[in-house]
């Protein structure tokens, strides 16, 4: 039992760490706060036991890095849209077309 | 005698319909488009709606501008660049040309209506990409009702609309031409609702918005809130569609006509 939670725990820390570097990082709180609750019921079934907890130890860092991570990107990470020339430039020749296409329509008042 | 009097009142509505009270010429209004992902609202991308007045040797037209980009951050992922416009007549807002370029993650469409109000009839191309990088065109001569706008245009004219004279529960149809396929769209006011947005606290109309196509799911899962006062904004949406649900928030709103 110990072992499957402790694995649970890797893998959720691990995802949490994976999601929080792409722009999921919302989403990455569910992975880290999952990895937070099974990495201390490890802890606490590691203990009971008298087992190594070094490796729950390490689900915990790789757990607060990516709650550091993502806790960063929600607050410092900018929502921007890439203004490149080519979007722009599409936009002005789609405007022009549009006018030489309407040249000579009489608009009903 | 009641419903002979709203009768009358719907065609006196529709003459008067002439005037644009609610849409600038320079107005740009800026949204953010949030996806629901497992339950959290994550910002996907950026609306911009932007009018701006085009001039022919004979003719001065609204140019009605609608964009859709995805934040420079998802680009990697699934990148979209729309592009839709519509150009109208600056009073009536009756629609003459309509371009719509969608890029979505490697799927290209080009679509254009140039309508011919004499005839009630719309001569359009559709434009697609192979998946070898060639194009193909498909070229169409549609017959559409007198009262058919493209979707840009649709929207635009539901803002111009006498909502104030409207009561909770009041419907309106309106005719939408969309993939050379005409639709209905239903719109009801559902209340009168003061909310917080970016530009401020604003008395708003919550329109339900329902659809005859497959498009827009759920009964009243669609909301549209236009703010209460002569602009008539969109400042919020909430929408349901097949793939997912999500919502669309007013970020900026400038060049406004009152």
């Amino acid at each position: 039992m110990r072992l499957l939670i402790t694995t649970l725990a890797i893998i959720a820390a691990i995802l949490g760490l994976i999601l929080s570097i792409l722009p999921f990082e919302k989403i990455a709180l569910i992975s880290i706060i999952l990895a937070f609750i099974l990495g201390f019921i490890a802890f606490k079934m590691a203990q009971k036991d008298g087992a190594n907890t070094k490796l729950v130890k390490v689900i915990f860092l790789i757990t607060i890095i990516a709650l550091v991570l993502s806790i960063y990107r929600s607050v410092f990470d900018k929502n921007v849209v890439e203004n490149d020339i080519e979007t722009i430039e599409k936009e002005k020749q789609s405007q022009e077309d549009a006018i030489e296409e309407l040249e000579g329509l009489e608009i009903e008042d | 005698m009641k419903s002979f009097a709203f009768t009358i009142m719907c065609l006196a509505s529709c003459f008067i319909q002439g005037q644009n009270n609610a849409i600038g010429s320079n107005e740009k209004l800026v949204f953010t488009a949030s996806y629901n992902m497992s339950g959290l609202l994550t910002d996907l991308a950026q609306v911009t709606m932007e009018t701006n007045e085009v001039k022919t040797s004979k003719s001065t037209l609204l140019h009605l501008k609608g964009k859709a980009r995805t934040y420079s951050k998802w680009d990697a992922f699934f990148k979209i660049n729309d592009l839709y416009e519509s150009y109208v007549h600056p009073n009536s807002l009756k629609p003459y040309l309509y371009k719509r370029d969608i890029n979505e993650g490697g799927y290209y469409k080009f679509m254009k209506y140039n309508y011919n109000h004499k005839t009630n009839s719309v001569k359009s191309l559709k434009r697609k990409r192979r998946g070898d990088g060639t194009f193909w065109d498909e070229n169409k001569n549609l017959n559409i009702s007198s009262n058919t706008r493209d979707i840009i245009a649709t929207l635009y004219h539901i803002r111009n609309l006498d909502i104030h004279k409207a009561s909770i529960g009041n419907s309106d149809t309106f005719t939408v031409l969309m993939d050379n396929e005409e639709f209905k769209i239903t719109l009801t006011l559902l209340a009168k609702e003061t909310i917080n947005t970016n530009i401020g606290r604003k008395e708003c109309y919550k329109l339900a918005i329902g659809m005859n196509n497959n498009f827009l799911k759920g009964d009243n899962d669609n909301l549209l809130w236009l703010t209460a006062d002569s602009n008539k904004i969109p400042v919020y949406a909430k929408f349901k569609v097949p793939v997912g649900n999500g919502e669309l928030r007013i970020q900026s709103a400038t060049g406004l006509k009152n």
